[in-house]
């Protein structure tokens, strides 16, 4: 809020997407989430099209959220790893630097083990890629046009209308 | 916080319905649902008690399309309204960028209502934000019931400063779009409010890369199971040194750790000799052997093997599995 936005400039979701793919190559998961921790998906890579991304990163938002109050009532200052295990699918969720999180979903093609250690590599490097756009005070208007907000107006008149 | 995403050229907003239990957060974001046009909204989804209540929050994402080259998209919340929630109610409104207060008009409510926004500004206080520069909108709803506070009267308890309100029937839409588009015009211009010196200029070109990046991944083609070639097709990688050098492959973590590094060690043939026959096999037990007696050693404590190339560990260990199926039978 306020004076603290996320900008994530293109030359940095291609470094990202490289480490997911890397990920993803080497664990033999299925596919890759980067969620901040407000809700907001920053970049996805693998078998992701029958997955409604959106909701899923709100929802993996929420989860860790409330995992991360849990684990303040029990008197850790956070949980950084979660783990929830289906029948054939399961997810792995851990932390990235401080506002980021990464969610591997696989199945029973590998194992917890290897989805672990690429994860928290991941995640490491992942975490001074992402450092400088929670750092920065950057710029997020400089590409929007002057005539945006009355643009905005008609669009929004259009979409919420009866 | 508003996120923008340069390469997917993604502004992403989340406003957060806020209000006393049962007055009308839910329902607003299900008149919205119904309502807009299906192609700019996603699913709804809510975390709600068996009752219908809701217990975490209520999710709906809104994709207003694309506004000089931006797209925007709004992401609703609601908070459980009950007291008793107020843990997860809290959570809700980490990162938001714009409130709309649910007030209840009944004159029984009053209290419920300012307690309410009591709780609300003790929230964002948890998290540092202060609730004067956050933009807010007010909407008092449930006009068509009987025994109603007038505007004047909520309006002199609730907002003394003449924050824009709505007078609205959420459960008919009455005033429903007209709260939700002040709250996004206001979202939005406050993020264009704190101009700073343009630090780089994005250029049509990475504009069109970004698009055609984003559907190449959307690519029909990639099938399940034939994802990860299709991807390291289109995307040839580099050998992944480029980003994990040999001694930061040694940094394990734990136990779980321990076991990739074993693998790898299991495994050391390259992929190429995958197509290899007996004898092959029986070099390969031998390396196999030779390596659990290196591994015992780093198990006494010793120095770890250094690994060059990570994914061979994948590779090798599947090769792994597949030698030693052969075998069993």
């Amino acid at each position: 809020m306020g004076q603290d936005y996320l900008v994530i400039y293109e030359e940095e979701i291609e470094k990202i997407e490289k480490i997911l793919n890397w990920l993803i190559r080497n664990s033999q998961a299925k596919c890759a989430l980067l969620v901040d921790k407000d809700g907001h998906l920053i970049t996805r890579q693998g078998f992701t099209h029958s997955l409604d991304t959106t909701a899923l990163a709100a929802l993996l938002a929420g989860s860790f959220a409330s995992t991360k109050e849990i684990a303040r009532l029990v008197g850790e200052p956070e949980f950084s790893v979660l783990f929830h295990q289906g029948k054939k699918d399961h997810i792995h969720i851990c932390l990235v630097g401080e506002r980021s999180i990464l969610a591997v979903i696989f199945d029973d093609r590998t194992t917890i083990g290897l989805i672990r250690l690429y994860a928290k590599q991941a995640s490491e490097e992942l975490t001074t890629i992402l450092a400088p756009a929670t750092k920065e005070k950057r710029d997020k208007t400089a590409q929007m046009a002057p005539d945006f907000s009355t643009s905005l107006e008609n669009k929004l008149d259009d979409i919420f209308s009866e | 916080m508003v996120s923008i995403n340069y390469a997917f050229k993604d502004i992403c907003c989340k406003i957060v319905f806020y209000g006393p239990g049962l007055s009308g957060k839910t329902t607003n974001l299900q008149y919205v649902h119904q309502k807009i046009p299906p192609q700019t909204r996603g699913e709804l989804i809510s975390l709600a008690t068996d009752q219908d209540r809701t217990l975490y929050f209520d999710f709906l994402p809104v994709d207003i399309g694309k506004i000089h080259g931006f797209s925007v998209k709004f992401q609703l919340y609601t908070v459980p309204g009950q007291v008793y929630y107020n843990a997860t109610r809290k959570l809700v409104l980490r990162g938001v960028d714009g409130l709309v207060f649910v007030a209840d008009s009944q004159r029984s409510k009053m209290d419920e209502n300012i307690e309410s926004y009591q709780n609300l500004v003790e929230n964002l206080e948890g998290y540092g934000y202060e609730i004067e520069k956050l933009p807010l909108v007010f909407q008092y709803n449930k006009r068509d019931l009987p025994d109603i506070s007038s505007v004047d009267e909520i309006e002199g308890v609730l907002n003394p400063k003449g924050l824009p309100h709505f007078v609205a029937v959420a459960i008919q839409g009455v005033g429903v779009f007209d709260t939700l588009k002040c709250i996004s015009k206001l979202v939005l211009d406050q993020a264009k409010g704190e101009k700073v010196v343009p630090e780089r200029e994005v250029t049509v070109k990475e504009v069109m890369m970004a698009e055609s990046k984003f559907t190449q991944t959307e690519r029909p083609e990639l099938q399940e199971g034939r994802e990860m070639e299709a991807i390291s097709q289109k995307k040839p990688q580099p050998a992944s040194e480029e980003w994990f050098s040999p001694a930061q492959m040694v940094d394990r973590p734990d136990g779980l750790g321990r076991v990739a590094v074993q693998h790898k060690a299991e495994d050391e043939p390259p992929p190429e000799k995958r197509e290899e026959s007996e004898p092959q096999k029986e070099e390969v037990l031998s390396e196999r052997l030779a390596h659990v007696q290196q591994e015992t050693k780093i198990e006494k404590g010793e120095s770890l093997p250094k690994i060059e190339e990570s994914p061979t560990i994948t590779k090798g260990f599947f090769l792994w599995r597949f030698f030693k199926k052969l075998l069993n039978r």
